[in-house]
């Protein structure tokens, strides 16, 4: 379980690339002891920075960075309780996989028959027992990410911090190392940073997601909670597909969009305020043209495998539905929404 | 007409030219002045003398590798590190000499050496008796190191320079200090470079003549300046294809230690 | 290597490159300047001259070295680029083993020490009384340049698209057209590459020359032989000015890789 105790504390970091770049903006935030937290958001948006920074391969420009309390930036790269798994492994090519695994454990000058049990029962935690004399060329690349990760995993580190570790694999391997890895961090009870631009990944595995943009972190909680209530037009569009709409707010719990009146739930805005409106597609309901809030044509339709995905032109917005139920393409259309599922959101302003 | 044709005629001058000349050697090795088959002069070679003469060869050439090795790494390493913003014009600085005539180089070098050369004129302005370093075994190494040091340096740049950051990062992040990183990572990742260094010093080291010819004043021969006599002034083919042929069986058994030492062949070429 | 160093250390690197500087140019500077130098004497500068270059144009032997330095370097390098273009498309075209066996061979040149190169070669001249003369370096220099051309070419053919060739034909080429066509242009840069190497190696080139031409000395030539007989001024300046045309060759080499990693 997720403890109360904050094991890692950032408080303002700024991060300057080049003079200019900001590659994290103001960015504080608390990592509580075993918990698995993910940092997402697209490329460049800071992520990797943050965890760099945490590793010690990266300084920031300003701003703290505290380790159950203490100054980590004190602290050299090797001499933290944080081990890495690097996005693509960086595997020690002139050693073999027990000579890998072994690396930190040498370095601290164990005794050899300690080093030989843990990195053997390493190996078969990754399910890679009997490969110990192995060149690491001449393993798959799935096999290559668990020794990574029983390198990192075997010197018994307070955080794994996990830079986008699954993105060399394909679909099926990373699906399943999704699984593992989980239920790794529950069974070792250690903290996990995990990056990651794949928003299924992060909200699958994780306690808590951090969604990042531009230097600064959007929306940070528990994965049900940004599905549900993203913050911004930016979460809603990077954690769902979904139809973002430019709206107004005459009062509250009434919305105005394409065109159209809707009620909704929320409330709390200035009176004609504009706002963002979210409305996934699936819940959008498909219905006869004179049952429907608005009214559309069909402009495509393509299969989803489970549903069909059809864009509907209301003349003022073309909105993303998905069905069970295929309608033409030309054909006129109904379309509901439940007052619950309109989401709205304040606008984002630049700055 | 087959596209592999193409090849054709650079086969044919492969056979001419590269093939014949090698058999040749073999065959004046094992035959005598009237032609037929002899054992006479590989034996000869052999000899006490003959077998000094290649000693002190192995043995300069050697020392020539070691010298450069300890004066090129640091240097390849201090290249490579971040430190320096203009470090791709100091590297192309240190290299430039390497396409260099090597016998420019040596020229260059026996005039500071030389009994009244800038080197004593400078001893002597300091009050101190000139050396006399023209025709001693130090200045023919000194050469050699002269000469040969860009080889070592180019290719260990090359395998530091390309080694992958996040190895290094890897290898701090698992607790190895700074100096653990560089005796546990850094430099066993760069050995197929020190290999290829040593492979490109120590070949034309073990085989010059010209350079112990000028340095050494003639006083201290060399296995290529004993080919080079029979040939061109003793007249002794015989003689001095047996040497050639035991200075390539010898370079064939380097060349194949060395490739033994980096199994994964990954030492990086000059060009 | 992933944080810049403290500064003693980062002055104790750059002390150290810059001894290593000192150690490789202070004799080519050294003599660089003594070219200049209007007095005979290496000990005393004696005023700023050309003399010794304009003794170079007086002194035939040079004169003549020159030329058959240029001239052998530019006809090597026409010989060996043809060749060795040709070898390569061949080559790449062949079946592995048959391939692997023609790039053996033509390694070797570039394993065996120079001097058992230039001996074989001169074994092999004076046994088919062909004597050691401007033709038989000729050849000499073909037979070490061609491999450069060769493996700069090979590398540029297997990075491309093998269907390139294919779709030629399809399009009605005829095999010696679509090699014109379709590949030459694409190996070009290879090509050019391995043409400036050859030249380079030709022009350098002493130890394989000193063997299989005693009649005819080319300019390194030249400068051993003045070289065992001690030091002589104009040599300073025939070494300046070879010095200064190496550079400027190694220049337009270097632009033209730069130029590749760009594009």
């Amino acid at each position: 379980m997720v403890e109360d105790m904050r094991l890692i504390e950032l408080k303002h970091v700024s991060k300057v690339f080049g003079g200019e770049t900001h590659a994290l903006n103001d960015v504080s935030l608390y990592i509580r002891k075993r918990e698995f937290i993910t940092l997402l958001g697209p490329s460049g948006c800071g992520k990797t920075t943050l965890l760099r920074i945490i590793g010690g391969f990266e300084y920031p420009t300003s701003g703290e960075v505290l380790f159950e309390g203490k100054d980590l930036l004190a602290i050299p790269a090797y001499k933290r309780r944080v081990n890495t798994v690097f996005q693509k492994y960086a595997l020690f090519n002139h050693l073999n996989i027990y000579d890998n695994i072994a690396f930190g454990l040498k370095l601290r000058k164990m005794p050899a028959d300690e080093i030989d049990r843990r990195v053997k029962r390493m190996l078969a935690l990754v399910k890679m027992t009997g490969y110990e004399k192995r060149s690491v060329d001449a393993i798959s690349g799935g096999q290559q990410q668990r020794i990574a990760i029983a390198r990192a995993l075997v010197n018994e580190p307070e955080v794994l911090l996990l830079d986008e570790p699954l993105g060399a694999l394909d679909l099926k391997l990373r699906k399943e190392m999704q699984l593992e890895l989980k239920s790794m961090q529950q069974e070792l009870g250690i903290t996990f940073i995990y990056v990651t631009h794949d928003q299924e990944e992060a909200l699958t595995m994780s306690d808590t997601v951090a969604v990042m943009n531009a230097g600064r972190i959007q929306q940070i909680g528990d994965p049900k909670r940004i599905y549900d209530e993203p913050k911004n037009a930016f979460v809603a569009d990077f954690i769902g597909e979904s139809n973002i709409l430019d709206g107004v707010m005459p009062r509250d719990e009434v919305v105005v969009f394409a065109d159209t009146r809707f009620e909704c739930v929320d409330k709390g805005f200035a009176p004609d305020e504009r706002v963002d409106v979210v409305v996934r597609p699936e819940d959008i309901e498909i219905t006869t043209p004179e049952m429907g809030m608005l009214r559309g044509t069909v402009h495509s339709v393509v299969f989803k495998g489970v549903h069909y995905e059809m864009m509907v032109d209301t003349g003022a917005f073309r909105f993303k539905v998905h069905s069970t139920a295929m309608h033409a393409v030309g054909s006129e259309v109904g379309l509901r929404v439940v007052p619950f599922n309109i989401h709205i959101m304040k606008k984002v302003t630049d700055e | 007409m087959k596209r592999s044709w193409f090849a054709g005629p650079y086969a044919l001058w492969m056979i001419l030219f590269t093939i014949a000349p090698l058999l040749f050697v073999v065959y004046y090795a094992f035959t005598n002045t009237q032609g037929a088959f002899s054992m006479a002069s590989f034996l000869k070679a052999f000899d006490g003398q003959y077998l000094t003469i290649l000693w002190r060869s192995l043995y300069l050439a050697f020392l020539c590798t070691v010298l450069c090795f300890i004066v090129g790494y640091p240097a390849a390493y201090f290249l490579a590190s971040k430190d320096f913003s203009r470090s791709q014009t100091l590297l192309v600085l240190i290299l430039l000499p390497m396409w260099m005539n090597f016998l420019l180089r040596t020229y260059a070098m026996m005039s500071i050496l030389e009994d009244n050369g800038l080197l004593n004129q400078f001893l002597k302005n300091l009050g101190l008796n000139p050396i006399s370093i023209l025709g001693t075994q130090g200045a023919v190494l000194l050469g050699m190191v002269y000469n040969y040091v860009p080889f070592m340096i180019l290719p260990i740049h090359t395998s530091l320079k390309k080694m992958d950051v996040r190895v290094i990062e890897a290898a701090q992040d698992l607790g190895a200090s700074p100096v653990n990183v560089f005796r546990r990572v850094v430099f066993p990742l760069s050995i197929p470079g020190v290999i290829s260094g040593v492979t490109m010093v120590f070949m034309p080291a073990v085989t010059t003549f010209a350079i112990s010819r000028l340095l050494g004043s003639g006083m201290f021969l060399l296995y290529g300046d004993l080919i080079e006599k029979q040939f061109l002034e003793l007249n002794n083919w015989n003689f001095g294809s047996s040497l050639s042929m035991i200075m390539m069986v010898l370079i064939i058994i380097s060349i194949g230690l060395l490739n033994k030492a980096d199994p994964k062949k990954e030492g990086s070429g000059v060009l | 290597m992933n944080k810049r160093s403290g500064g003693l250390f980062r002055f104790f690197k750059g002390t150290y490159l810059g001894l290593l500087l000192f150690f490789l140019y202070a004799p080519i500077v050294v003599m660089i300047v003594l070219s200049f130098n209007d007095a005979k004497s290496r000990a005393r500068w004696g005023g700023f001259s050309f003399r010794w270059y304009l003794r170079l144009l007086e002194r035939s032997d040079i004169m003549n070295a020159l030329w058959v330095t240029v001239s052998i370097a530019v006809l090597a390098t026409i010989v060996a680029t043809i060749l060795g273009t040709l070898a390569a498309i061949g080559t790449h075209a062949m079946k592995k083993g048959w391939a692997n066996a023609m790039l053996n061979v033509a390694y070797l040149p570039m394993t065996t020490p120079d001097i058992v190169t230039g001996v074989s070669l001169m074994l092999m001249f004076v046994f088919v009384h062909m004597s050691p003369g401007y033709w038989t370096m000729l050849i000499a220099h073909i037979a070490f340049d061609t491999p450069y051309v060769l493996f700069s070419v090979m590398p540029k053919l297997q990075q491309m698209d093998p269907n390139l060739y294919e779709a030629a034909l399809d399009l009605g080429c005829t095999p010696l057209r679509a090699v014109r066509k379709v590949i030459l242009p694409e190996v070009m840069p290879g090509v050019v590459t391995g043409a400036l190497l050859s030249f380079t190696m030709s022009l350098d080139d002493f130890v394989v020359s000193y063997f299989t031409s005693h009649t005819e000395k080319n300019l390194s030539m030249v400068i051993y032989s003045a070289a065992r007989r001690g030091i002589e001024p104009s040599i300073y300046a025939l070494s300046t000015i070879m010095f200064l045309v190496v550079l400027a060759l190694l220049l337009i080499i270097n632009r033209r890789s730069s130029l590749e990693e760009v594009s």
